[in-house]
This record gives C-alpha cells, sequence and structure tokens, in this order.
C-alpha cells in the first residue's frame, strides 16, 4: 500500500477508529442505529479514499483538486454539512412535537384537576 | 344567531403575577358575560396561583413556549369547550376590555372571522417607539404585499377570532410570534379579517414578550414566515 502523504493515513486510521466507536456507541445503546448509519458509512468513504490511494488519486483528478489530500478533507467536510442539515432537520421536528406535547400536557393536566375539584365536591356532600 | 354567542376570553400569561389581577379585576367589570381562560406559559412566578385565586380557569404550560404556543393552547380549549368566539386579550393591561363588544361585533355579524383591535385605523394617541414604529410599516407593507390589504397594526395582540379559525389554528399555526405571517395565513385559509379601532395603554408591569435578541431575531424570522405562510398550501 503507497500513501501519498502522512495526512492521508492519520485521516484513514482517524475514520476507521470513528467508525469503531460509533459502533460501539450501538452497542451500549447510546446512539441510535438511525443515526450510526450516515457515521458509518461517511467514516467508510473516507477509510476507503485513505486506504487506497490508486481511487484517491483517480477521484482527485476527476474533481480537479489540488492535492488528494483535499479530496479527503472535502469529503469529509461534504459530511459534516450533511449531518449538520440533518439534525437541524430533527431538531425541529424534535421542537414541534415538543410543542404539542406540552400543549397537550397542559390541557389534560388542566382536565384532571377540574375532574378532581368535582370528585371531591361530589363526596362532600 | 339564536343563543348568544359564547365567548372565551384567552389571556396569555408569562409571569404576569403583578399585571394579571387588575387585567382580570377589569375583565369582569366591563365584560361580564365572557368565560376567562389564563394560559400560564410556563410562568416562574406566581401567575397561576393568583389566576385561580381569582377562580379563573388555568392552562399551564410546563415549560415556555411563546405567545403563539399559549394562544394555540387556548384555541385548543375553545374548541374543545365548544366556544363560538375566542378573543385574545393582553395580560399585561394594555388592551382595554370596554373595547371588547366593538371588536366582537363585526365577527358576530358575520362581516368576518378575525377581527383585530388596531391602534392605527384611526388616531388614537398611541405613541410606538421608533423601532417599533418601523418594524410595523414594514410588516404593515409585507402584508399588503401579500393579501392587497391593509392591516395598519399587525402586531396588534387584541383580536377576536370566529369557531371556524380556532379550529383551523389549534393544529396548524406560525410558532413564537402570531403576527404578519399569522395574519396571511388567515386569509390564505379563506378567513376575512377586518380591523376596528381601539386605545392601547402602556403596560401596568411586568415584561414584555419583545426582548432585545426577539428584536433582532424577529425582523428575518417574519419575513420568511410571511412568504412561507404565502406560498404554502392552504390547509
Amino acid at each position: 500500500m503507497a500513501f501519498l502523504s502522512r495526512t492521508q493515513i492519520v485521516v484513514a486510521v482517524g475514520a476507521v477508529l470513528l467508525a469503531l466507536y460509533v459502533l460501539d456507541l450501538v452497542r451500549r445503546r447510546r446512539l441510535s442505529e438511525e443515526y450510526s448509519l450516515l457515521w458509518v458509512l461517511a467514516t467508510a468513504v473516507i477509510a476507503v479514499l485513505g486506504f487506497s490511494t490508486p481511487l484517491l488519486v483517480w477521484i482527485t483528478d476527476l474533481l480537479g483538486m489540488m492535492g488528494a489530500a483535499s479530496t479527503v478533507f472535502a469529503f469529509g467536510l461534504a459530511f459534516a454539512v450533511a449531518m449538520l442539515l440533518y439534525l437541524s432537520i430533527k431538531l425541529s421536528r424534535l421542537g414541534f412535537e415538543n410543542h404539542t406535547l406540552t400543549r397537550d400536557l397542559a390541557l389534560l393536566r388542566h382536565e384532571l384537576d377540574e375532574l378532581r375539584t368535582r370528585t371531591s365536591g361530589e363526596e362532600g356532600k | 344567531m339564536t343563543s348568544p354567542a359564547r365567548v372565551l376570553v384567552i389571556i396569555p400569561a408569562h409571569n404576569e403575577e403583578d399585571s394579571l389581577p387588575g387585567t382580570l379585576a377589569e375583565v369582569r367589570s366591563k365584560a361580564p358575560g365572557v368565560d376567562i381562560l389564563i394560559v400560564d406559559d410556563g410562568s416562574r412566578d406566581g401567575t397561576s396561583r393568583g389566576a385561580r385565586e381569582h377562580g379563573i380557569q388555568v392552562v399551564r404550560h410546563p415549560v415556555n413556549l411563546g405567545v403563539g404556543g399559549a394562544l394555540q393552547t387556548g384555541f385548543r380549549f375553545a374548541v374543545e369547550h365548544g366556544y363560538d368566539i375566542g378573543v385574545q386579550l393582553d395580560a399585561d393591561g394594555q388592551h382595554d376590555p370596554a373595547y371588547l363588544n366593538v371588536l366582537l361585533e363585526p365577527v358576530l355579524k358575520g362581516e368576518c372571522e378575525v377581527s383585530i383591535g388596531s391602534r392605527y385605523v384611526t388616531s388614537t394617541g398611541y405613541k410606538a417607539p421608533l423601532n417599533r414604529r418601523l418594524g410595523m410599516l414594514l410588516f404593515s407593507g409585507v402584508v399588503k404585499l401579500a393579501l392587497g390589504k391593509t392591516i395598519t397594526d399587525t402586531t396588534s395582540g387584541f383580536r377576536a377570532y370566529a369557531r371556524p379559525v380556532m379550529q383551523v389554528c389549534q393544529h396548524d399555526f406560525p410558532k413564537d410570534f402570531p403576527d404578519a405571517p399569522l395574519l396571511i395565513t388567515f386569509a390564505r385559509n379563506g378567513f376575512r379579517l377586518v380591523e376596528v379601532p381601539v386605545v392601547m395603554r402602556e403596560r401596568v408591569a411586568g415584561q414584555s414578550f419583545y426582548t432585545l435578541g426577539k428584536q433582532l431575531y424577529y425582523p428575518y424570522k417574519n419575513l420568511l414566515a410571511s412568504l412561507m405562510a404565502l406560498i404554502r398550501r392552504p390547509v
């Protein structure tokens, strides 16, 4: 395996370690399978680019990048942006659901209090 | 309408324990026929307790959702409890319940589904700070562009809503601020808007929903939400 640069080795090894850590998080139920998918895919792509120099050179030429290392970082950055957008969407949805739940909880709580007051009033009769 | 319309005054309140009792007393004395609902939007003071001591119904959000969320809860409540009209009124004493009849009239007559108590339809002596005036001019313009109709007081929190409006809005509602985007949403859903002149006062106590951070975020959010309300398909 002929590496182009030391950066490439660092990135590739880092990607593999990160993938292992992500899988371990899933094992310990700290991360849901749904979220792990994007991470595993991204780390796999980065690792493949890092270890397979011919592929990396080919993609670098294809995209007209200045250097092979830039290609690896470009993929990493693209992933980071995708992940952030994905999280923003998820957050918005969670916020919306949270809103709805809060309102429902408030109304139910009110109804419960009303019912309690009414029942205790009837018992007193 | 054969039987008199059931009206619910919805008062969104966030940390308003100082001004709420006065507002409640005023509504009761000036508009004795209406029911009142306080939506306590996650207050950390005695807002809920104070209202309950007055024998007023209180729905309490466990966390703060903002005035839009509080209003939406009020709508849900009004729809579930069979009210014909919901009136939004600020807890801080800005809105004079004496104008309740003026506000209700066009809705009762079936002339519109939403009536807005406006400071600017006729000169009522209200003087807003400059940043507020600029904002109002901007969003009045946005609404005018979107609807081809002039609503001078887009931020007025003194409004009456017919039941169908509340039915639609209990589920779909622009978050945070019920201003220009909400008005556009109403119109897009085929509801008619009417402005009636009212006199507003300075807030008595407590803190406005519109804090400094929100003042910067507000124009951006409201412009975008207005645009989205316009291009989004009606419910």
